[in-house]
């Protein structure tokens, strides 16, 4: 049992020195969980700690792929407003893709 | 509008900025005790003045962050972005202190190293602390600061005065929970993460907490405002009021940035800035109380250069490796140039005090009885120097000066990119021109070296007179000769009504 992040990281060293087992490590292109060293932080703290500093939703997910912050649960953004957004992005600048792939997964 | 009063200076004063001569700083400056007048006359974002003449840089070693605000984006980044929190390269602390080193021996006008991101700097204490100590250690003719959010600042403050940081910026948005709630969505504090009117509060409790603690050491703070219409707009004079009582020196309060384009909440959610009326009417509420600076240009978190301009692009990781530093022969050239400048300013304040410039009845001139002009905004493009020295259609910003029978007052800067030099694939296209005429929208007069005939037909066009006859001169200088020449041409009877149709 063990937590991931996925390629909407942006790299912000936020989680890495929270980690109680330092299973997150710097790595290209975005920081990354050793599995075998992560517990999801049971039994030391109420929550992981790496999801609950995390600033960018859906960057973390577990075994099953489910975001532990989902899209809008950080911003506050309402999702048609982060559509909206995803979709003038992907018109103009193609190079973006964090914030178009944050919303394409949006129900 | 409610002006402090700016009485002539007498010339006397030992040095102190005692007349309108220190440009933003006569009103911003004149309540502050000598020794911090002295603290911060060669940092450009505290003075005005110091502005024209040092340059500033930030290097980028804070990634993480422990809040999030509603005006922020932590996955945004755009070459074409000058916005604060916004960086292209983030920084090893071996890295910034060889980028600092390079900066400082080129550019000798660096007088300031700052961190301001593009997370909290105090949120990554490590690679902040350890930056300033290595600074410090290479570097001692160059000035530290620090911004913070203030979350992490109390359990810091005294790692953080053993680095000799003596200037620290918190930003403060509101000292209400309930407002708080509106600009923070959640903050991360032991090992939560906790949102809405409880994370506001304990966010509050430490900012305010930190000021307390700095002050008590002696460390000067200046407290930033994000301006944010109908959510704190209001309340910021309490703001004020209060941290101006807790010993802050400086308020700096700054309109919310907030293009959808940016991706943050309020873009989003159609939250709009303040105009600049609005900024400027706040500005002068709180002037009252406190301390306020007007001349900030929010600029990134690795911005180089003097204030407005940024120099980022020579000294990228690249560029900086191939470079070698003679650092002991940077620094005595800096040395000079430092001394050099404090000298000219000095001489220049001096020369001001006396020579009766704050007036508008030009030396040997009758006295005039007392008659009533109303007060003029007039805009300058300027290189720096403190001169009017820039091409109309070069200038990026603009600095913008009161006149009034009480002498020329900085009051505001007014960028013509507003943020963004990404052309016409981004924003609305509206043309350089067009964008830069409603940046300067309030002001009679535009004083440049010179100016091209289409934009001067265009601006007459506008209301606003454009005036390339004060070239090189100082700016003060011109700003009262200009308004007095309106006096005596009879344009400045008072306003019963607005002036549109004399344009």
């Amino acid at each position: 049992m063990a937590l991931a992040i996925n390629e909407l990281c942006v790299n912000c060293y936020a989680c890495e020195p929270l980690c109680p087992n330092s299973a997150i490590y710097l790595a290209r292109p975005h920081f990354r969980i050793d599995p075998a060293l992560c517990t999801e932080c049971l039994g030391e703290y109420d929550a992981p700690q790496c999801a609950e500093i995390c600033p960018i939703e859906a960057a973390i997910i577990d075994e099953a792929g489910e975001a532990l912050n989902p899209p809008g649960s950080l911003t506050g953004i309402p999702l048609q407003a982060l559509a909206a957004a995803a979709a003038a992005l992907a018109g103009t600048q193609a190079h973006l893709p964090v914030m178009g792939q944050g919303a394409g997964g949006a129900p | 509008m409610d002006l402090p009063v700016l009485t002539p200076s007498t010339p006397a004063a030992s040095g102190g900025c005692s007349s309108s001569s220190c440009g933003s700083s006569a009103e911003q400056m004149s309540h502050l005790p000598e020794d911090i007048l002295r603290r911060v006359q060669d940092h450009p974002c505290y003075s005005e003045d110091a502005h024209h003449h040092f340059a500033r840089m930030h290097v980028a070693v804070a990634p993480a962050c422990n809040i999030q605000c509603n005006y922020c984006n932590r996955k945004y980044d755009c070459a074409n972005e000058s916005r604060p929190g916004v960086v292209s390269e983030l920084l090893t602390p071996d890295q910034a202190v060889k980028k600092t080193l390079v900066v400082a021996s080129e550019i000798p006008q660096m007088s300031v190293l700052g961190i301001a991101g593009p997370g909290d700097p105090l949120a990554n204490p490590e690679r902040t602390f350890e930056t300033f100590r290595k600074v410090a250690e290479y570097a001692p003719d160059i000035k530290l600061c620090v911004s913070t959010n203030g979350l992490s600042l109390p359990s810091v403050v005294d790692e953080l005065s053993q680095y000799n940081i003596d200037h620290v910026t918190i930003t403060i948005n509101c000292v209400d929970p309930e407002i708080g709630a509106r600009i923070y969505p959640w903050i991360f504090w032991n090992n939560r993460r906790i949102r809405g009117v409880e994370g506001a509060r304990i966010l509050i409790e430490q900012q305010q907490k930190g000021l307390e603690m700095l002050v008590e050491r002696g460390v000067l703070v200046k407290v930033n405002s994000v301006m944010i219409p109908g959510v704190n707009d209001v309340h910021l004079k309490e703001v004020s009021r209060i941290v101006k009582s807790k010993g802050a020196f400086l308020h700096n309060v700054m309109p919310l940035i907030s293009e959808p384009e940016h991706g943050t909440f309020y873009g989003l959610t159609g939250q709009r800035g303040p105009t600049q009326d609005e900024l400027m009417a706040l500005q002068d509420a709180c002037a009252g109380d406190m301390n306020m600076m007007r001349h900030c240009r929010q600029c990134r978190a690795d911005a180089v250069g003097l204030l407005g301009e940024d120099r980022g692009d020579e000294f990228t990781l690249e560029k900086i490796e191939m470079m070698t530093i003679d650092y002991a022969a940077a620094m005595k050239r800096r040395a000079v140039l430092r001394a050099d400048v404090l000298a000219k300013l000095d001489a220049r304040r001096s020369v001001k005090a006396s020579n009766g410039l704050v007036s508008l009845v030009p030396a040997g001139a009758a006295p005039a009885p007392e008659r009533q002009t109303r007060p003029v905004k007039i805009a300058v493009a300027t290189a720096g120097g403190g001169v009017i020295n820039q091409h109309f259609g070069h200038a990026r910003e603009f600095l913008v000066y009161e006149a009034s029978t009480e002498g020329a007052r900085f009051i505001s800067h007014r960028k013509t990119d507003l943020y963004c030099a990404g052309g016409d694939t981004c924003g609305d296209g509206e043309s350089v021109l067009q964008r830069t005429i409603r940046a300067l929208e309030g002001c009679e007069v535009v004083l440049c070296s010179k100016i091209g005939f289409e934009p001067w037909g265009q601006l007459e066009a506008a209301g606003i007179q454009p005036n390339g006859e004060h070239a090189m001169e100082p700016i003060e200088e011109a700003v009262m000769a200009v308004y007095r020449e309106m006096a005596e041409a009879g344009k400045l009877a008072p306003r019963e009504m607005p002036l549109r149709h004399s344009a």
